[in-house]
């Protein structure tokens, strides 16, 4: 006997909502990406208690696909944020104050 | 009317009479404007057929015992039904058959007075218009009615006033009649509509029953809405104060200023008020205020006219002077004498202007010594059909005036108003003190030369249409002095029109028309002396006292009063206000409605833009809600 | 209470602090240990609740090569604390207040299932048995995932490449 779904549950909200902060409270587009996979890898946790809690495999099966979801968003983004960061010499997501002050366009 | 019954005669007839001038009106303003010849023979055909028929109808009911109502509902609203009618009874018939002469005449003798000018077409239109409105006016059979034709009355009034509408002073002029006339209809309307919620009809024969009206309404009920009603014929007849725009209104031709503003236009004033005599003769407060304003009112309108140097202000005047004179009767208590004298004053006072005309046409000025000096006197016809409308104006025997003038005089003697009676025979010696002071200036005038007379109004100038204008002068000179023969006739005529009418005939003092003919006489006297005898300074007593002068010239500054009134109250004031309104609230409102929705884009543009983390924010915060809506809710 | 439920207890605890301290790092190197960390937590988690495959492809991708990425970057970025506000005011506030909006939310939600507050009974799926119900029934999803990390590959060289023109490192070196 392990732990009821529920404490599963409430242990993937609480990473969640630390990942959602670390997205919408940190002012670096780098520590923005980490927050997005603290909040998948959540939702994985919750995943894999569900799959236990019915005794099915299906909630593992998702897991490996959000695995790879993860993996594409996060090599795509950092791609993206190194592009961001050849035009402005920043990581801020504050555009507008990065481009004013290299001189670019909006 | 019953609809299974064939159409009564005089239904169609009437009918005819009221439709063939709108019909007139319509054909020349849209098709024959610029056929003069045929414009003026188709006003003409109409009015004389309008003339025809009221003359038929005059014969054939003079006997009539009850007034003939023809009615039709025109709308429904709800409860209330607006009729659409035609009443025959003495009073209108006779009116009727007054406007048809009077307009048939003048569209003749308009034939020599306007010809050559370029509006010929428009100028028969218009009257055309007129004759419709007035006749209409005459025999309506509700009150409503009346009021929508009192309208049109005046619209052609304005139409005709400013006639040479490129002048000026005559559109102005236009625009100033109309203004106060529309001024006294507010009230019209005011004690109209409160008829209306109190009576729930409107019709004339309901109205002028004292049983009905006794018990539907309050005596201060009564007595306001007569307050009212009086109003609006204060504006339409020239009254004290609303007066100063028929002096202006010469601006017109002078046919206009015949038939308009002294036997017709003005008089629907004098008309509505024997009309509904029986209504008003309910209230003494409202007889009393008329009988104060029409003294008033001949009283200020004759001291003017002695001090006018224009022959059409004076008769203008005098038109307003005797209107008054009328109001005096009426308000005194008789029917018979106002309604009579308004008879016989459209007969005289329009063979006054048309001679006037005359003189115009020939010497190209309206300033009487101008004529004088021109050799006004040579116009014969013109000077003895003066001279006989003078006489009938001043109540001369044997004219029609002298009788008409008789019953007021004598209706105020008996029915207790001393002051009024007073003020009638000073009105009464002024009238034909300047009169007969026009008639001296024209006669002998001082330094006449035989100088060839200027360019006459119009710019264009016919020797040979003469007989138009004589013709009809001879005609209502003619009406001028055996009218008033017919007064025993026309009295017992007009009693048969029924309730409201007071049979009683007041009691002859003879020796009033001994008083009133030495009176006129004395005028006369004085009128020679001034300005009749060989050594006389044509200065009248009057002019040598500059104050005087100046007040009766200046139509006892009225004009300015209103002036300054306007320009306080209205410019000072009320546009103020809503100036301020206009800019503050109602821009205000829309600037801020603009104002508003661009900073409402700013709201949404910071929600849509800006950095994305905000946005994150956001719609997590949406998801959230989302959450609990399907949780909770849904 | 068995000895698994302690453990889950430990493990979860471990899990959240090393979140918490990895949220918190002004220096982000840091933040990405305490990541690894956190995630290591997490694959013991995944065996503990009968994943073990789960377990080793977390601790491969996720912490070994996910993370590693990101350690690759930030060398790259050559910023390893960025100046000025570490949590700017405008944000912080809300954030906090939606973060523990949603998390009261979703414990309110979570709470009213009665059936999960039963404990579970212990379960392990076993690396073969999964690997047979993977291909067997999701094979077109496996199909598709490669795919999509085939353009990750693509898209990832397409944006990373040094495109003719003044770059920041360029720039840098100059005099």
């Amino acid at each position: 006997m392990i732990v009821p779904l529920n404490h599963i549950l409430l242990l993937s909200g609480l990473l969640f909502s630390l990942g959602m902060f670390c997205t919408l409270a940190r002012r670096n587009l780098i520590m923005m990406l980490l927050g997005i996979e603290i909040m998948l890898n959540a939702a994985a946790v919750a995943f894999v208690g569900a799959s236990l809690h019915w005794q099915q495999m299906e909630g593992q099966a998702i897991v490996i696909f959000i695995l790879a979801v993860a993996a594409t968003e996060v090599s795509i983004g950092l791609a993206a944020i190194l592009v961001v960061y050849r035009r402005t010499d920043s990581v801020d997501p504050d555009m507008d104050a990065a481009l004013w002050e290299k001189g670019g366009s909006r | 009317m019953q609809p299974a019954t064939p159409l009564p005669n005089s239904l169609i007839v009437t009918a005819a009479a009221l439709l063939l001038p709108l019909l007139a009106f319509g054909v020349i303003m849209l098709a024959t404007r610029s056929r003069h010849r045929l414009s003026a023979a188709i006003s003409i055909g109409a009015a004389g057929l309008s003339l025809l028929a009221a003359v038929y109808l005059l014969v054939q009911h003079w006997q009539m015992q009850a007034p003939l109502i023809f009615q039709a509902v025109w709308m429904v609203s709800g409860q209330m039904t607006i009729p659409i009618g035609i009443l025959l009874d003495p009073i209108s018939l006779s009116m009727f058959a007054v406007v048809a002469a009077i307009s048939f005449l003048v569209q003749v003798y308009s034939l020599g007075y306007m010809a050559g000018d370029p509006g010929f077409g428009r100028y028969y239109g218009c009257m055309s218009l007129f004759a419709w409105a007035m006749l209409t006016l005459t025999v309506s059979s509700s009150l409503l009615q009346i009021y929508i034709f009192w309208e049109l009355v005046g619209l052609a009034s304005y139409l005709l006033i400013g006639f040479w509408f490129d002048k000026f002073s005559a559109s102005e002029a236009g625009k100033k009649a109309f203004v106060m006339t529309r001024t006294g209809d507010v009230a019209f309307l005011l004690g109209l509509v409160l008829l209306w919620l109190q009576l729930g009809t409107l019709d004339i024969p309901v109205l002028t029953n004292p049983a009905t009206v006794g018990a539907q309404l309050s005596p201060g009920m009564i007595t306001l809405t007569a307050l009212l009603i009086f109003g609006g014929i204060v504006g339409k007849s020239a009254q004290f104060p609303l007066l100063t725009w028929l002096p202006d209104a010469m601006e017109g031709p002078t046919p206009v200023s015949a038939l308009l503003h002294s036997a017709t236009m003005v008089a629907a004033g004098v008309y509505l008020f024997s009309r509904l005599f029986g209504f008003f003769s309910l209230s003494p407060t409202a007889m009393a205020v008329c009988l104060t304003i029409g003294t008033i009112s001949m009283l200020l309108a004759s001291t003017m006219a002695m001090v006018a140097r224009d022959i059409k202000q004076v008769w203008a005047y005098s038109t307003i002077s005797q209107l008054g004179f009328m109001l005096m009767g009426l308000g005194a208590g008789s029917l018979f004498a106002g309604a009579f004298h308004l008879i016989t004053h459209a007969g005289f006072k329009a063979l006054l202007f048309l001679c006037a005309g005359v003189f115009i046409h020939h010497c190209g000025t309206n300033d009487m010594f101008e004529i004088g000096r021109q050799g006004g006197r040579r116009l014969k016809s013109a000077v003895v059909c003066t001279i006989i409308g003078a006489g009938a104006l001043s109540g001369l025997p044997p004219l029609s005036g002298f009788f008409s003038k008789e019953m007021i005089l004598g209706h105020l003697l008996d029915s207790g108003h001393p002051v009024a009676f007073l003020a009638a025979a000073v009105g009464a010696f002024l009238t034909t003190y300047y009169s007969f002071r026009l008639i001296f200036i024209i006669l002998f005038p001082r330094d006449s030369g035989d100088a060839p007379p200027p360019e006459s109004h119009d710019g264009h100038h016919h020797a040979g249409s003469e007989w138009p204008m004589t013709t009809v002068l001879w005609c209502l000179a003619g009406v001028t002095v055996v009218l008033g023969f017919f007064q025993t006739p026309l009295h017992d005529f007009l009693a048969r029109a029924g309730t409201g009418f007071q049979a009683a005939t007041p009691a002859h003092h003879s020796w009033l028309p001994v008083a009133a003919c030495l009176l006129a006489a004395v005028a006369i006297l004085q009128a020679w002396f001034e300005y009749g005898r060989k050594k006389a300074r044509q200065i009248g007593w009057v002019e040598q006292i500059p104050f005087l002068a100046d007040l009766f010239g200046q139509r006892w500054y009225l004009d300015r009063l209103y002036r300054y009134l306007l320009d306080t109250l209205v410019y000072r004031g009320v546009s103020r206000l809503f100036t301020a309104n206009d800019r503050r609230v109602i821009d205000g409102a829309l600037d801020g409605l603009g104002r508003s929705t661009i900073g409402l884009g700013r709201v949404i543009d910071w929600v849509h833009g800006g950095m994305i983390q905000y946005r994150l924010m956001i719609m997590v915060a949406a998801v959230i809600g989302l959450i609990l809506f399907i949780g909770w809710g849904g | 209470m068995s000895i698994l439920t302690l453990l889950f207890y430990a493990i979860a605890l471990l899990i959240v602090v090393a979140t918490a301290m990895a949220v918190t790092r002004r220096n982000m190197v840091h933040a990405v240990l305490y990541l690894v960390l956190s995630f290591f937590g997490t694959a013991m988690l995944f065996y503990l609740l009968g994943a073990p495959f789960l377990a080793a492809l977390e601790i491969i991708i996720y912490a070994g090569a996910i993370m590693v990425l990101f350690l690759f970057l930030i060398m790259m970025i050559r910023l390893k604390t960025l100046p000025g506000m570490f949590f700017p005011v405008g944000q912080l506030l809300p954030a906090i207040l939606i973060s523990a909006g949603f998390l009261v939310v979703s414990s309110v939600m979570v709470g009213r299932n009665p059936a999960g507050w039963a404990p579970m009974p212990a379960a392990q799926a076993s690396p073969l048995a999964f690997g047979v119900y993977l291909f067997q029934t999701h094979w077109l999803a496996v199909e598709i995932a490669s795919m999509l990390l085939l353009v990750a590959l693509v898209g990832a060289y397409v944006l990373g490449r040094r495109v003719r023109g003044p770059s920041a490192d360029a720039r840098e070196e100059a005099p």
